[in-house]
């Protein structure tokens, strides 16, 4: 590995572009719930309360710990960083600058799978390991929820695959070019962000961290650095998911070509991404703040006889229509 | 008649309310207006205050102690006289005592800021100074 | 658990291993659902709720007993303080209640200040259930707008009384203040405002389909349950039984502003949402009401420092139900003794049977639904055996006095 692709893999655009957009998005989302609830938002750190996120991330950071007797302290101390390290490398995926990800494998939608699968995972250790009780009644929420959303996610993250007959993220985006594959195949995206919305653990499925019922979900137990890489991690989740769906739907970073000069264009391209990135943001933050949060059992039976099907058909409909 | 199912119900007037200008009072920077009668901070005019005691006895809270602060001679006895020294720490700013109070020597203000670091501060020993 | 009574395993039919502490969940006494401390232990069966025990008592303050230190006003504001939402509720019960012991009519203008001032506390303590309920299904946008709503309300509260929670307002003889100059079109306007919104909320909570899966036969009572456990106010009317002390005897002015008793059939929270809401906009029409119908005059007599020798009960409906108050006087300057009985009381063994069958997730949204003020309810325990003397009169005793004294008043 150069040393260029070193920095691309951990600064730009790889890691520390993304952990800071991550920032921003805790931000844009409690800064755009507030205001759609007549309140103002964070407004202290920072111009209009934009560095809050960070000041909240170092402020957790520097807390003290404290590891309950019952847990398994070495997975409770090493599990955050796995639970980070999953939508960390899913990221260096993503075609950011024009059709160019850091990372690059023919088939690394299917490795996309393998991080989505082991983030949920890594929760459910990292609750089942804090032995408590509403960790432990979160691990049964989370992995009825994960059974539920799991199968309809990736067949809407296959569905774009079958359309550009390509199993990787830049042939994906690629071969949306001409057409974002949003508008061949609304309901994989609908069925995408409504999966997303569980994944990600918010309204109207934040069933396992509902804080009003099992007070903080498979989080409970945690605190001090761990819970600040564990927040984190959850918006990193959020930026990713967002950027997948991008890359899927959107035409992840493609757009017009403006200029000949191609460090201007990469700009451009990063530009056109980071737009599509907030409007996807912004869809699910509009979501997640107009509804109520479901029981489990709805969320599963909405999962199994509703979107799931839909997604199936939406898959079938693609390809017959091919 | 059952209104209609609907998902997103609130969408609308969420965005609708994202245009409003928000609620929030920005408590330290701006301050609310607070209505004509609302009952603060309890204060006493030393002038009038009488020291007839009246205000410790109506006080359900404990606020007031009436604290001798020198002789009068009215006629051929000598009485006690005695002013009221507060202790606001524990004022539920009920204004029984204003009510009671036959001089009008007593008043709430529309001061809400109470928390202080020091709970010596808000002992209110103002109608002490003036006991004659 | 070996403290579950034997009774409840053969009622519910779950066998011991239910019991195990495996299968049991603490809810409360800290819990960010419960804003004050109570204890229920549930008992899983999985998500399932088999049977619940409550256990209160984390609050108690002794309030009962510091009346009997304190002189009949000073006690005014001590009762006020049992509730912070329904506090002008307790102050009416009180004062009303030492008002029928004496021979002083209270003015016609105090008596419909007052009705004005009790609806508008129904008006923002029922507001500040729905947003509680919007909170704990966790529709946080809800609870948002609601209490920026409410605090419409409050405003006005503060305009007339001088505070927005503790309005200390009522008081023998009357009221403490006239109305404010120029009020009533104030009042009418933010009423105006809150029956624009609380329409709204009406549709929006009958509509949204997030919120109606979480609310529609979640916590369902039937009639028959409600009769045999009689719990008070919104409970007991959501099941289709109208009754409201406002209309059944009517204190203060409501005998001239009359009350619509509003009721729903289904019994659950979905239905208590709708009459909530509905009791809301009915309030907000007997307070137009009242501020056109109120006479002028004044608005306070004077009133003794003692009470002549006797005793009362009086109950008001209070936005939770019905508050009770029984007052006994020996005579002098501080009452013999008060009984308060609170709605949450009455309502919490209902609130159990609401909450067994459900699920886990369905426990803060059931628990609001009774709306539950344990503050109110700790001020007594109802395992207290109580040993002092000055508490003579027996449960039989009460019930015959009632009687009689209902009687009395009808005939």
């Amino acid at each position: 590995m150069t040393p260029v692709q070193l920095a691309e893999l951990l600064l730009f655009p790889g890691l520390t572009f993304f952990v800071w957009l991550a920032f921003l998005f805790e931000w844009l989302e409690r800064k755009t719930a507030a205001r759609m609830q007549g309140r103002l938002g964070p407004v202290v750190a920072g111009p209009f309360g934009i560095l809050q996120p960070v000041a909240d991330f170092f402020k957790l950071a520097s807390k003290e710990e404290i590891v309950p007797s019952e847990s398994d302290p070495f997975v409770l101390r090493w599990g955050p960083a796995l639970y980070f390290a999953a939508p960390a490398i899913g990221i260096a995926f993503i075609p950011v600058l024009g059709y160019q990800s850091v990372l690059y494998h023919p088939l690394d939608l299917l490795f996309m799978f393998f991080v989505l699968g082991f983030s949920t995972l890594m929760a459910g250790l990292l609750g089942y390991a804090s032995a408590g009780r509403y960790a432990t009644i979160a691990m049964g929420r989370l992995v009825v929820q994960y059974t539920s959303y799991e199968v309809p996610l990736l067949i809407s993250m296959v569905t774009p695959a079958v359309l550009a007959g390509s199993l990787s993220l830049q042939g994906v985006a690629q071969a949306q070019a001409p057409l974002w594959y949003i508008f061949l195949a609304p309901m994989a995206f609908a069925v995408f962000i409504l999966a997303s919305l569980a994944e990600l653990e918010k309204p109207p499925f934040d069933i396992p961290s509902a804080s009003t019922e099992i007070v903080g979900g498979w989080m409970t137990e945690f605190s001090g650095n761990a819970l600040a890489y564990v927040k984190l991690t959850k918006n990193l989740s959020y930026v990713f998911l967002s950027a997948l769906a991008v890359t899927l739907f959107l035409g992840g970073a493609g757009g017009p070509v403006l200029t000949a000069d191609s460090d201007v264009q990469a700009l451009a391209y990063v530009c056109y991404f980071l737009l599509k990135l907030f409007a996807v943001g912004f869809l699910i933050f509009a979501i997640k703040t107009g509804l109520a949060r479901v029981r489990i059992d709805q969320a599963a039976k909405v999962f199994w006889t509703v979107v799931t099907p839909l997604s199936l058909a939406q898959l079938a409909l693609v390809i017959l229509l091919r | 008649m059952m209104p209609r199912k609907k998902l997103g119900g609130a969408l609308g007037e969420m965005f609708k309310t994202a245009l409003e200008p928000p609620v929030t009072e920005q408590y330290p920077f701006g301050r609310k207006v607070v209505a004509e009668r609302f009952r603060g901070r309890l204060d006493v005019d030393p002038v009038k205050c009488t020291g007839c005691s009246v205000c410790e006895v109506v006080c359900p809270a404990g606020v007031i102690t009436m604290v001798p602060v020198g002789k009068k001679t009215i006629g051929s006895r000598e009485v006690e006289v005695k002013r009221p020294s507060f202790d606001l720490y524990t004022c539920i700013s009920c204004g029984q005592c204003v009510d009671d109070c036959r001089f009008g020597a007593l008043t709430l203000t529309h001061d809400f800021e109470l928390a202080v670091f020091d709970k010596k501060s808000l002992i209110m020993k103002k109608a002490l100074q003036v006991g004659k | 658990m070996s403290d579950a009574p034997a009774g409840d395993r053969k009622e519910t039919g779950a066998g011991l291993m239910q019991y195990s502490p495996e299968g049991m969940m603490p809810f409360g006494p800290v819990h960010p659902s419960l804003k004050e401390p109570e204890y229920f232990k549930l008992i899983l069966e999985g998500e399932k709720i088999v049977q619940v025990v409550p256990r209160i008592g984390y609050v108690h303050r002794g309030i009962e007993r510091a009346a009997q230190e304190r002189t009949w006003v000073k006690d005014i504001y001590l009762f006020e303080r049992i509730c912070g939402i329904c506090s002008f509720a307790h102050s009416i019960s009180f004062t009303q209640a030492v008002e029928s012991m004496s021979p002083f009519e209270v003015p016609d203008r105090a008596r419909y200040i007052r009705v004005v001032v009790a609806e508008l506390e129904r008006i923002h303590s029922h507001l500040l259930w729905l947003g509680l309920v919007g909170h704990w299904a966790g529709f946080d946008t809800l609870f948002m707008w609601v209490w920026k709503d409410r605090e419409h309300v409050l405003d006005l509260e503060e305009g007339i009384t001088g505070n927005r929670v503790h309005k200390s307002y009522s008081t023998f003889g009357g009221v403490r203040k006239d109305l404010p100059e120029g009020i009533g079109a104030k009042v009418t306007a933010e009423l105006g405002y809150i029956e624009k919104r609380v329409a709204y909320y009406k549709d929006l909570v009958q509509s949204e389909q997030t919120l109606t899966v979480r609310t529609r036969g979640v916590g369902r009572i039937s009639q028959d349950t409600a009769r045999k456990l009689s719990p008070v106010g919104p409970l007991l009317r959501c099941t289709g039984i109208g009754r409201d002390v406002r209309t059944e005897d009517p204190y203060a002015a409501y005998d001239e502003v009359r009350p619509e008793v509003q009721t729903s059939k289904d019994g659950d929270i979905a239905s208590l949402l709708v009459l909530r809401l509905n009791e809301v906009l009915d309030s907000c029409r007997m307070v137009k009401e009242a501020l056109e119908k109120i006479p002028s005059g004044p608005f306070k007599v004077p009133f003794p420092r003692t009470v002549p020798e006797g005793e009362a009960a009086f109950h008001v409906e209070a936005p939770r139900g019905e508050l009770f108050y029984f007052v006994k006087s020996a005579g002098g300057s501080v009452p013999e003794r008060v009984k308060i009985r609170t709605p949450t009381m009455a309502n919490l063994l209902t609130a159990t049977e609401m909450l067994k069958g459900q699920t886990l997730a369905d426990v803060p949204v059931v628990l609001t639904g009774m709306d539950p003020c344990f503050g109110c309810m700790d001020r007594v325990s109802v395992f207290d055996v109580d040993k002092s003397k000055e508490w003579s009169l027996s449960g039989e005793e009460l019930r015959d006095y009632g009687i009689e004294y209902y009687r009395g008043r009808r005939g």
